[in-house]
Formats: C-alpha cells, structure tokens, sequence
C-alpha cells in the first residue's frame, strides 16, 4: 500500500512540477524559471546529501562522462516542457511525452544500446504503444 | 498545435535518455549524489542557455512570487516517491501506477485551470481518450514478462 501511494505521487508531483513551471515562466520567462526551480532543487538535493552521503565525488571517475553530463539535458527538458505545455495544455504534452519516451528507451532496450539490458521485441509492447497512440488521438478531437 | 507536439516529443526522448544515463551514474554513486550532480548540471545549463538566448533578461527576474522558489521542491519530492515506490514494489509496476497518476493529474489540472493552465472543457471525449493511454500503459508494461532495466523513472 505505502509503495503504490509513493508512486502514485510521484506521478502526481511530476505534473504538477510541469504546470508550476508553466506558471511561473508565465511570470519570469522560461529560461529563468528553469533556472530558478533546478538551482533550488539542487541545494535541497545537496543539503539532503550532506547528511545520507550515498556516494561521493571519487564514484564519479567510474562513469563514462557523457552519462555524467546528461542532467544538463535537464534545461531542454524543461523548457520544452513549459513550451508545450502552454501550446496544447497538460493532458496533451504528458501523454506525448510519455509516449516518445516509452518509445525511446523500448528501442534501446531491443537494440541494447549504452550497454542497456537486451530486451525482446514483444507483441504485447506494439499493441500498448498502439493503444498509447490511440488514446492521444482521442484526445486531440 | 505542431510545435507543442515537437517540443512534447523532443522532451520525452530526452527524458528517456536522461533516465538512462542517470541510472548508469547510479550505479556507481547513489540516489542523492546522482540527484544533485543532475539538478547542478540543469542548473547550469539553463543559465547558460538564458545567456546565449536572452542576455543580462536572464537575470532580471520580474515580479517573482515566494512559492516560485520553493517549486524546485517538487522534484525532491519526486525523486523520494520514485525511490521509494520502487523499492517497495515492483518496478514494473510502480512505473505503471505512477505514469497513470501523470495522466490523471494532468487531466484534472486542464480541466480545472488550476496555476495559470488555460482551461481545457472536460468532455467524455477526454476522459475515453485517457483511459485508452492508461490501458496501454498496463499492456505495455504488464504482459510479456520484460524485465525492467530501472531505466524508466522520471527524475527531471
């Protein structure tokens, strides 16, 4: 039970981090509310580190770089995020998002790719993603 | 209508490739060291960013209100619910309910115009249109015995 509420918030919570930052953007601009709301989440993030130190900064010379530097991804992220929220509203971008992401990362896990665990191809998959893609034309008209 | 469609689908193959990385990072550090190196990364590169597009605008601030500097939180918080909802369940099935609360929530913040969101009228037509997403979410997720890589959890 106390595992499907921290999941069932954690969805909550990541909609309702693209609509506060839709919002504030409105206000600030959205370059600046990226900025804003990853700086604060840092030092929180940070601050609860300095107290659980679950690793430190020697791990980090046995990671490929360019998995290190993939958070800065996290600015375009946000700022397209904002952006297609404002154009066709929330129900729209979440379902493409998670759409083009599920997709994403189902290819790489049947290609394998950055050394991701192999997956099959399965039909089960096309016929979800299928149904995925329906929904989201349903809900365009 | 297009370009929000693109920025959606720019957004969700970049978070797909984020979550991959930052579980490759993962590995080796742990949840927190990994959380703040992303968020410090963003941060950075958002500013950057601001620069190039914007100049000194990016620091002009305008009329913030307090909450705006709180609302970074709420990726804490979604890094502790993910966590933890993995942990205690299934991975397979923790992903599943979470991306149904996404579409749920999202539905509900349109329909009532909640913070600033243009108001979307709730029609049948929605509500059909989300529970055929969520449905394929669960076949997707849950039929075929895949093995979850962990890679699919949304930190950003």
């Amino acid at each position: 039970m106390k595992g499907i509420l921290f999941s069932f918030f954690g969805g909550a919570f990541i909609t309702l981090q693209g609509v506060a930052n839709s919002r504030i953007s409105q206000d600030i601009g959205t370059w600046q509310a990226a900025m804003i709301t990853q700086f604060t989440g840092f030092l929180v993030a940070f601050i609860i580190l300095l107290f659980i130190r679950d690793g430190n900064w020697q791990s980090f010379k046995q990671v490929n770089p360019i998995y290190m530097i993939s958070g800065a991804l996290g600015a375009i992220v946000i700022f397209s995020d904002i952006t297609a929220i404002q154009q066709i509203g929330a129900t729209l971008t979440i379902s493409i998002l998670m759409i083009a992401q599920l997709s994403l990362t189902f290819i790489i896990e049947i290609k394998g790719w950055f050394g991701v665990v192999k997956q099959k191809m399965k039909l089960p998959q096309f016929i979800g993603m299928g149904m995925m893609i329906l929904g989201v034309v349903i809900l365009g008209f | 209508m297009i370009t929000g469609l693109l920025f959606a689908t720019v957004a969700g193959l970049l978070v797909s490739l984020q979550n991959i990385f930052n579980s490759k990072v993962n590995e080796r550090s742990g949840t927190w060291t990994t959380t703040t190196l992303v968020l410090g990364l963003g941060f950075l590169a958002s500013l950057i960013m601001g620069l190039l597009f914007e100049g000194k605008e990016q620091f002009s601030l305008g009329n913030t209100e307090i909450w705006y500097w709180f609302a970074g939180l709420i990726g804490v918080g979604v890094v502790i619910c993910l966590v933890n909802g993995i942990k205690l369940l299934d991975p397979t099935y923790a992903i599943s309910i979470a991306l149904t609360s996404q579409v749920g929530f999202a539905l509900l913040f349109d329909s009532f115009g909640w913070l600033g969101l243009e108001k979307v009228p709730f029609t049948v037509n929605k509500l059909i249109g989300v529970l055929v997403i969520v449905a394929g979410i669960y076949v997707f997720k849950l039929s075929g015995g895949r093995k979850e890589n962990e890679s699919e959890q949304s930190c950003t």
